[in-house]
């Protein structure tokens, strides 16, 4: 397929009008207030608005739908950076940094940085998908269950990078994590495992309440127990943009992180929220500080978010060049093509080459609407971290039960979000790390549910594991990460204990 | 059974005591419709779809609320627990059938009071382009001549599109094995990608790799030909003699009173002939098939007896 330059230029024109403009600012402006709100994702945020779009112009319907998903993916870091609260499952790996850079009063350098990342991934995202459609797309199909099952290998093995402190109490949180995710029904058989004959159990536990209560209650709890003696943050934010050094800091991670972003949101079924571990896995791993990791290291930021937005663009590569969905929520924009009467695949290319032009134009100048309505916005949103924290946490606490609530009505929601809350709460004291619990529920159901499609397909012969040449690329490369990690971790390990002596004599000196 | 009888006559009377005086009134507050699957999927845009034209007719605002989980036995179950005063309102799905032959929910669509059937969608056996087969005859032979080779993609275990695959090899005596994924569209991808050998969805969710010229379906398991793929013959005609569709329909809580299920129905029915409502079925290719109540019931009667007797031959069911 060659590239049609002068029909880009075109496309560019088009999208370029006031009316489809104004239309992605108010994707953009509706999407960032979706993905910021705990509970509602993006994939909630498209589904909702696509009813509205029934009887809109196909340029005007997508334009907004792209605006949602594109602003949902940034609105995601901004509850995760100041109230430990990721808006969408995809900034779960942003709060790892982004939360105690806030807690330092670095709010401002943390949501710049952010919304910066978010771009950066965002146009690479786009460009890729402008430009190499074709090639990734091809790519993308030659993923089957098993090159699924070693993704899911691979991906977990960034449990080590993410594991805090102490590389057994990780290890012991993901297999909690890999434990619970064995919960509901049996992926090739259908058999209810450890429901307990409730209904709400069997398709396993709630993975949005499950986060909400993790991160963001079990955080209510623990200001809660300091109330009265915690200081009142300071927030410095007088700047819409990173500085030249931290970006030049980033620049490396950036790069990388957009491309790896791309890739994974390019695989059918494998969304923001792996893009978003793997990078940072990356970043920590190639750093030469790993210790500072989970300390408010802005690399890591800059690796989650700029990943998690370049997702968005990779998604739509196989979507668009294939008919086939890239992550939950181009399933939901897929929907909506066809009730435009446009069928995304390799009959949109020849048919509507136009639109799928227009799509791409579209998806890059979201972004540039998303940097400046973000900036517009930044010194509005670090507000909330400046609000009295006996205001702020109940308040976070209220939002954290509707919104579990409201991601499908059900009571049972609000039980599990506090359970997990408590459960989360008892970890943070005993210092068990709680993000492999979250990747392991990411990435277990993945891992189960292909290897056994892989052994039903091969009648139960384990070596088609070994039989295609990704798969066994994933699985090499799983276990070198897993190899340096553990070999970064030592040194981590060894150079905070040298940091806590050092800080003992200070103070008994 | 003698108390819980009891109870719901007395909870029936109640009802119909409350709302003598508010049933000229309905509807006086704007009305709920569950929908037991996940904004975006084709249920709820369907059901999105109708309850915008419904509102039309009926007067007040009609909220979709999705209410899933369990396979979708939680928004059933949610549906047969409203309060029936008729501002709750429900779609049912064929799920309402396989989901209690396999002890999974304790209750059955006799729980509910139906109100019309929307759509159906019969089954599809589709296979690669490039495959060596182009009927049905010939797949089934290819099977029994390569034992353990064909692969059969599906929605989910269990799911309807297990059942259909399930069934057409049980009539054809071939050995397949089946292959559930996570939805119909992720089975489909891996068919397009050459990792399993067919699918049996509907026309619906292949539609788009057909017209692109990856996929060619062998034949549909209905009565008639497909609308969009006239050239494809039936299950029958191919002289397998399998009928297997997907259903979806509305249903209220027991105990609504007549007069409101009317109001409800009449609106809806409206909704459902408004060219609008035709059009974005023509769009998304739904196979619509109406039927009113009466007809809906025995329709429900018959198809929970047929997709009983598939399941437990198939080994599906609870024993």
């Amino acid at each position: 397929m060659d590239f049609n330059w002068s029909l880009m230029f075109a496309s560019y024109a088009t999208v370029f009008s006031p009316g489809v403009l104004f239309i992605i600012c108010v994707g953009i402006t509706a999407g960032i207030v979706i993905g910021s709100l705990p509970g509602l994702t993006a994939t909630m945020g498209v589904a909702l608005l696509v009813p509205l779009t029934f009887g809109r112009p196909p340029l005007e319907s997508l334009a907004m739908l792209i605006g949602i998903y594109c602003g949902a993916m940034y609105g995601g870091s901004i509850s995760a950076i100041l109230i430990r609260t990721p808006g969408t499952p995809a900034a779960a790996a942003t709060i790892l940094e982004g939360y105690p850079m806030a807690r330092r009063g670095e709010a401002g350098r943390a949501l710049s940085m952010a919304l910066f990342a978010s771009f950066f991934g965002g146009v690479c995202g786009a460009l890729i998908m402008t430009f190499a459609s074709p090639i990734v797309s091809g790519f993308a199909l030659e993923f089957g269950p098993v090159e699924y099952f070693a993704l899911a290998i691979f991906g977990l093995s960034v449990i080590v990078s993410i594991s805090g402190r102490s590389l057994v109490k990780g290890m012991m949180s993901a297999v909690f994590g890999l434990l619970i995710s064995s919960i509901g029904f049996d992926p090739i058989s259908g058999f209810p495992r450890f429901t307990f004959g409730m209904m709400e159990m069997m398709e396993g536990p709630p993975f949005i309440p499950t986060l909400i209560g993790l991160f963001a209650v079990s955080e209510v709890f623990n200001e809660v127990q300091k109330t009265g003696q915690l200081q009142q943050l300071k927030a410095k934010v007088d700047r819409f943009l990173p500085t030249w050094e931290d970006i030049k800091h980033c620049f490396k991670h950036l790069c990388r992180s957009s491309v790896i972003g791309t890739f994974i949101g390019s695989i059918p079924g494998a969304g923001g929220d792996i893009a978003a571990f793997v990078s940072y896995g990356q970043a920590k791993r190639t750093s030469k500080h790993p210790e500072r990791f989970g300390h408010g290291q802005i690399e890591g930021l800059a690796a989650s978010e700029s990943a998690n937005n370049a997702c968005s663009g990779g998604a739509m590569i196989p979507l668009l060049s294939l008919g086939v969905p890239g992550d939950a929520v181009t399933a939901v924009l897929l929907g909506a093509f066809i009730i435009q009467g446009l069928q995304p695949g390799p009959m949109l290319y020849k048919e509507n080459i136009d639109i799928v032009y227009q799509i791409f134009a579209s998806m890059m100048l979201a972004q540039f609407a998303m940097l400046f309505i973000g900036m517009a916005g930044i010194r509005l949103f670090a507000k909330v971290i400046l609000v009295d924290r006996a205001i702020l946490t109940p308040t976070i606490f209220v939002l954290s039960m509707v919104g579990a609530f409201a991601m499908r009505s059900n009571i049972f929601d609000v039980y599990t979000t506090l359970a997990f809350g408590i459960l989360g709460y008892v970890m943070m004291r005993y210092d068990y790390p709680l993000s492999p619990i979250l990747l392991a529920l990411i990435l277990g159901p993945m891992a189960e549910a292909n290897l056994r499609r892989a052994m039903v397909i091969s009648s139960g012969d384990p070596s088609i594991l070994v039989s295609r040449p990704i798969a066994v690329g994933l699985m090499v490369l799983a276990v070198v990460s897993l190899l340096m990690s553990i070999r970064g971790q030592k040194q981590v390990e060894a150079r905070l204990a040298e940091m806590e002596q050092a800080f003992e004599k200070e103070i008994t000196d | 059974m003698k108390m819980k009888s009891l109870f719901v006559g007395m909870t029936a009377l109640l009802a119909g005591t409350f709302s003598a005086a508010a049933l000229a009134a309905y509807p006086e507050k704007p009305v709920t419709v569950i929908c037991p699957w996940t904004a975006g999927g084709g249920t709820d845009v369907l059901l999105r779809a109708l309850s915008k034209e419904a509102e039309k007719h009926l007067g007040k605002t009609i909220n979709v609320v999705n209410q899933t989980g369990g396979a979708g036995a939680i928004g059933h179950n949610a549906i047969r627990a409203a309060r029936p005063d008729g501002y709750t309102i429900g779609m049912i799905t064929f799920e309402l059938n396989s989901l209690p032959p396999q002890g999974l929910v304790p209750f059955t669509w006799k729980d509910f009071d139906p109100l019309m059937r929307i759509n159906s969608d019969p089954a599809a056996l589709t296979v690669r382009k490039d495959a060596p087969y182009s009927t049905v005859r010939g797949f089934m032979d290819h099977a029994k001549a390569n034992p353990g080779e064909i692969t059969i993609g599906n929605s989910a275990p269990g799911s309807v599109w297990h059942i259909a695959a399930g069934l057409a090899a049980e009539k054809t005596g071939v050995q397949v094995k089946h292959v559930p994924f996570d939805g119909a569209q992720p089975a489909v991808t891996a068919l397009v990608g050459g990792h399993i050998k067919a699918v049996a969805v509907s026309v619906a969710e292949v539609r788009g790799q057909v017209q692109a010229g990856n996929l060619k379906i062998l034949g549909v398991m209905s009565g008639e030909r497909d609308k969009i793929f006239p050239d494809v013959p039936t299950f029958k005609e191919q002289g397998v003699d399998v009928e297997f569709y997907t259903w979806r329909g509305l249903a209220v809580p027991k105990g609504v009173p007549a007069p409101i299920k009317a109001k409800i129905s009449d609106a809806y029915k409206k909704a459902f002939d408004s060219k609008e409502f035709q059009e974005f079925a023509a769009k998304a290719s739904l196979n619509l098939a109406y039927q009113n109540a009466a007809d809906f019931t025995k329709f429900l009667d018959q198809n929970y007896k047929d997709v009983e007797a598939v399941m437990k031959s198939l080994g599906l069911a609870k024993k």
